[in-house]
């Protein structure tokens, strides 16, 4: 068991690295672009090329280049024009590259720094996740209990399986943006249903009189988040698990139950629930990653200062050093989700455990 | 065939090849539908227009002015476009990835021939030092392959991990949610059509290898595989026209789901404003006007329904194309 997990994981890491390599690679293609949108006075300047840039911003470009170290070599090698003449040779360039350097940081640590705001990459990133954490993390504790509660109706009562079979399929093909603005433009319109805050996140901070108020305040805003995000994670969950518990429930060990008089609900809950999970605990590794992947949508929508919007703008400004530290950062989730996948399997299944 | 003679769909199923089918056409005959207003040229005089109004905007206009009806016509041209030939694109090449992964694991062992062939022909491509050496190294790979040939004995093998570059590629790609691979690499390359396809076929053909390896794990060691080994046949020969066909069913129900899953990655992306150049109709990009203007229910109603029937129908297709049910 211990060693399966380790391989999973040092696979998965080794995927990691492979993937934010090329996109660090695949980054550097472009920087002209990138700093100059990262310059105070970016938005006249962006269509224009490099030599028509006054003098000014030619040296403000090249100071930028220094400060991040990309005047160095990309890579290790590099194949470019050796002498004037245009004969194209290969060269080495030893540790002292961009890569190697990115990569000795990393392993201390360090993200890198933002080309934007000049801040670190690391502080930025735990920013927003001080904020996205609250959100996905409700979103998904949320979304896993009412799936494990509406499933095990849905699997035993015959009546209103089939209307809540059908809404269910229909939400599930809503994509989420969808059903976020929906749910932002009917309960957070002024001319439809006022009830909820919109925008404005940001804010709060300077307004808010007491504890107890900005508590309220944050909560309000946090609804229709939430809201949104249950909403398209709960449909694939309750589905599967009650396809799962339907085929659980046809056993001979689940008659037996129903032969010693247990109620159907008990049966389900003492006999076939734990079976039926193990797909579920799966498809919430996958899911866990995936909701940061949400949290883009979702704080786009609703002007959210979180690891999504962070991405977002950071793609929309190619902002790489916070975008490689995003796609860093989904993948440390996605090896956390792993972990506790594989340590699920082994508490839910004991034929896992005595195999070990 | 068999299956396609056993076609009996019920009516949600006729509905929604029917709605498939009218998008299909839609989206190719665009330029010969009369559209009353181009799509990307906004009308001054009437922004935020309701639909059903008195002027020829039919179903209102967005608050640039732009007319809703030609976004959706040619958004649909876009989505259409851009969907099917990705999603076609990634069948195939996670089908053949899959496929031999699953056939060859990591058993496979190419002949030294071929390898000093590929060695060489990488080494003169890349034009290391010595390029004579790569032209050496191929012309020795073609002497002794066909020398090999010519007196019928069989070179020495070298294995080749094909499961494991596959499989390692796969995992690479779809270890981190798609949207965020497409974030980071979309803004890495830049804003255009087919970089974009690009990136969707490259994180859309994972999943695909996955199923079709696990069913050629099956399916290689049926009778009729081994039969056509036993024939004498190519292993090259036995993979492709017999192994491969079989291989391929799961195909048929992932591939309407990973066309609906890339219709809504490719609407989030629009709608973020990082997919497509900002000139190219799309619906997302409709649907993200609508927050700059929220009284305007038709920005947000009219695309909104589209992708969604669109979804749905092509849920109910992929069901529909299930040989279980």
């Amino acid at each position: 068991m211990a060693r399966f997990i380790f391989r999973r994981l040092a696979r998965t890491f080794l995927a990691i690295w492979a993937l934010a390599s090329a996109v660090f690679l695949l980054s550097r293609h472009d920087l002209d672009t990138a700093l100059r949108l990262s310059l105070p006075d970016a938005t006249s300047q962006t269509g224009s090329s490099p030599a028509l840039l006054p003098q000014g911003q030619q040296a403000a470009l090249q100071a930028l280049r220094q400060r991040f170290g990309l005047d160095l070599p990309v890579f290790y090698v590099s194949h470019e024009p050796a002498s004037p003449a245009g004969m194209q040779s290969w060269h080495w360039h030893g540790l002292h590259n961009q890569y190697h350097q990115w990569l000795r940081a990393l392993a201390h640590g360090d993200l890198g720094t933002s080309f934007r705001t000049g801040e670190g990459v690391a502080a930025r990133l735990r920013h927003a996740l001080a904020f996205t954490l609250p959100l996905t993390g409700t979103a998904a504790v949320l979304a896993v209990l009412i799936a494990l509660a509406l499933a095990q109706r849905l699997a035993t009562s015959w009546w209103w399986q089939r209307p809540v079979r059908v809404v269910l399929v229909v939400v599930h093909g809503l994509p989420l943006f969808v059903v976020a603005l929906v749910l932002l433009l009917v309960f957070a319109n002024p001319d439809v249903l006022d009830w909820l805050p919109a925008y404005g996140f940001g804010q709060l901070d300077e307004t808010s009189t007491s504890p107890g108020q900005h508590l309220a305040d944050v909560f309000l805003h946090l609804i229709l988040p939430v809201l949104a995000l249950v909403i398209t994670a709960l449909p694939e969950l309750t589905l599967q698990l009650t396809a799962a518990l339907q085929q659980e429930l046809g056993t001979a060990y689940a008659t037996t139950a129903r032969a010693k008089g247990l109620s159907e609900a008990a049966v389900v809950r003492h006999h076939a629930l734990r079976n039926a999970l193990l797909p579920t605990l799966a498809q919430i590794a996958e899911f866990l990653p995936a909701l940061v992947a949400g949290a883009v949508v979702v704080e786009v929508v609703f002007a959210l200062p979180g690891m999504g919007r962070l991405l977002a703008e950071a793609s929309a400004a190619r902002d790489y050093p916070v975008l490689i530290g995003g796609v860093l950062l989904t993948g440390a989730v996605r090896l956390l989700a792993l972990l506790l996948a594989d340590l699920s399997y082994f508490w839910a299944d004991p034929r896992i455990r005595w195999q070990s | 065939m068999a299956v396609l003679t056993s076609f009996r769909p019920t009516w949600p199923q006729r509905l929604a090849l029917g709605w498939l089918g009218l998008l299909v056409l839609v989206a190719a005959a665009v330029p010969l539908l009369p559209l009353p207003y181009p799509p990307g040229t906004p009308d001054l005089a009437h922004m935020t227009v309701p639909p059903f109004s008195a002027t020829r905007h039919w179903l209102g206009t967005d608050p640039q002015g732009r007319d809703v009806l030609s976004i959706l016509v040619y958004g649909t041209r876009t989505a259409v476009l851009l969907t099917l030939p990705a999603a076609l694109l990634a069948a195939l090449v996670g089908g053949l990835a899959g496929a031999a992964a699953g056939f060859w694991g990591n058993t496979a062992r190419a002949p030294l021939s071929y390898w000093l062939m590929g060695a060489g022909s990488v080494w003169w491509g890349l034009q290391l030092p010595i390029p004579t050496l790569g032209m050496g190294l191929i012309l020795i790979g073609a002497i002794l392959a066909v020398s090999a040939t010519s007196r019928s004995r069989p070179l020495p093998t070298c294995p080749l991990p094909v499961n494991a570059l596959v499989m390692g590629t796969a995992t690479a790609l779809d270890t981190i949610p798609r949207l965020i691979v497409v974030v980071a690499v979309v803004a890495s390359i830049g804003l255009s059509v087919p970089g974009l396809l690009a990136v969707l076929v490259l994180t859309t053909w994972p999943p695909m290898a996955r199923l079709v390896r696990a069913q050629m794990l099956r399916v290689r060691h049926l009778p009729f595989v081994e039969a056509a080994r036993a024939a004498g046949l190519s292993e090259g020969q036995v993979w492709f026209r017999h192994a491969l066909p079989h291989a391929l069913h799961p195909l048929r129900t992932a591939l309407p789901l990973s066309i609906a899953g890339l219709l809504g990655l490719e609407s989030t992306l629009s709608f973020l404003g990082i997919g497509l150049p900002p000139e190219v109709a799309s619906w997302g990009r409709l649907l993200a006007t609508v927050r700059s203007e929220p009284s305007a229910w038709w920005v947000l109603l009219f695309p909104s329904l589209l992708l969604t029937m669109s979804i749905l129908s092509l849920n109910t297709l992929s069901r529909l194309l299930n040989p279980r049910t």
